[in-house]
């Protein structure tokens, strides 16, 4: 059987997101990666589960869409937590068919490895030895985890390259849609409220935060839905020459350079 | 008790196949691999198809519900399949319907003198409601 992705020696790696990961997955090792955003769990040195703050864990995907009763999932953690074999009990004991396990679990690792391998100023920690009482399902190749949160990366630029709607309250605009609005995005839009981020979003859906982050970057570049930027401070207003001064939301540059980036091809 | 790699297993098994894959449609990632792909890189494959289901999944002319979608019950899924022909072969997208929120569809390339166009439709959707069923 061939592995998830396949390996491409000739392909140039891009700058990896995480270089003490790749040192982690030479030495084949086990344990925890804690990063700022969120943590990657690694046996011999393959990634086998991830977690983010970020997104929503397996027990809210499987739950909220109705393939798990929280009963059975609060059962198996009790019956194979200690054992750390979580997974394992829920397809044998007939609760989540096996597929659907593979496919849900492997979208919540790729999903929280996402966030976990954001660029930040944080130092890593890795816990040797540690492992996850989910279990083992699908353990994916460091390499292939690093390579897809790259591409995740490129895709939502290319859709709308302002990160902004990845990470503050949303709202709707005023703008009406000038092409019908595909179902799942639907779904998302109708949960815009003005104070609700991405994460409340999929977690309210039960749905990747990585799905969503890409239906709300559509739903941005089509104009429907915006960030709402923090209200401007005092001193920005008496110091003000009649000109609005928007505040700094964030501290990271490339989202600032993007931001020139759309209002220059705006302008165009 | 399928996963991902006895489903791709079963789908080679098909007159004709070349090759498969379970591929995430918003994402574009591939979940799993089996077989050749037309380009030799089933990574581009999986998010060039990707593209194509999810153009296919969204437009309002398919999403239209079937005589069959009833007030009550589980949605029913629009589009249930996309099928490319090329002068080798064929692509058959087939949506595979979990019982959480995913994007996840079959993909199979087909020889075109060897495989059975109807049969292996048949039989694909067969092993995409395998694939997530006990």
């Amino acid at each position: 059987m061939s592995p998830t992705v396949a390996d491409r020696p000739g392909t140039p790696e891009r700058a990896a997101p995480s270089p003490m990961l790749q040192r982690l997955a030479a030495e084949r090792a086990t344990g925890a990666l804690m990063r700022d955003r969120g943590t990657l769990y690694l046996a011999d040195g393959q990634v086998v589960h991830a977690e983010s703050p970020a997104t929503p864990g397996i027990d809210v995907l499987l739950t909220t869409g109705g393939a798990l009763r929280s009963e059975g999932w609060w059962d198996a953690v009790a019956q194979a937590g200690a054992g750390q074999r979580v997974a394992r009990y829920l397809v044998d004991s007939g609760r989540v068919p096996g597929g659907a396990l593979e496919l849900c679990h492997l979208g919540a690792l790729y999903d929280a490895a996402f966030f976990a391998l954001a660029p930040t100023h944080t130092p890593a920690r890795f816990r040797y030895g540690v492992s996850h009482w989910i279990g083992t399902v699908r353990p994916v190749p460091v390499h292939a985890v690093q390579r897809e949160t790259l591409r995740r990366r490129e895709l939502l630029d290319r859709i709308w390259p302002d990160a902004l709607t990845d990470s503050a309250p949303l709202a709707p605009t005023a703008h009406a849609a000038d092409a019908p609005v595909p179902a799942r995005q639907r779904h998302v839009l109708a949960l815009v409220d003005g104070e609700r981020t991405a994460t409340d979003i999929a977690r309210h859906l039960g749905r990747s935060a990585f799905h969503t982050l890409v239906d709300l970057r559509r739903l941005a570049a089509a104009g429907l839905v915006e960030a709402v930027r923090p209200a401007a401070s005092g001193s920005a207003s008496a110091s003000g020459h009649g000109r609005i001064t928007l505040p700094e939301v964030t501290n990271d540059p490339d989202v600032a350079l993007l931001r020139r980036l759309r209002d220059a091809l705006e302008a165009l | 008790m399928p996963g991902i790699d006895e489903c791709l297993i079963e789908v080679m098994r098909l007159p004709g196949a070349r090759g498969a894959s379970v591929v995430d449609w918003t994402s574009g990632l591939a979940l799993g691999t089996i077989g050749e792909s037309p380009n030799g890189d089933h990574e581009a494959t999986a998010a060039e198809t990707a593209e194509v289901a999810r153009m296919a999944a969204e437009q309002p002319v398919f999403a239209q519900a079937g005589p069959y979608a009833g007030s009550t019950g589980p949605p029913v899924p629009a589009v249930e399949d996309v099928i490319v022909t090329t002068a080798p072969g064929y692509h058959i997208l087939r949506f595979v319907e979990t019982a959480f929120d995913s994007s996840v569809f079959l993909h199979l390339w087909l020889d075109r003198a060897e495989g059975n166009l109807a049969m292996a439709r048949i039989r694909l959707g067969e092993i995409a409601e395998r694939l997530v069923l006990a």
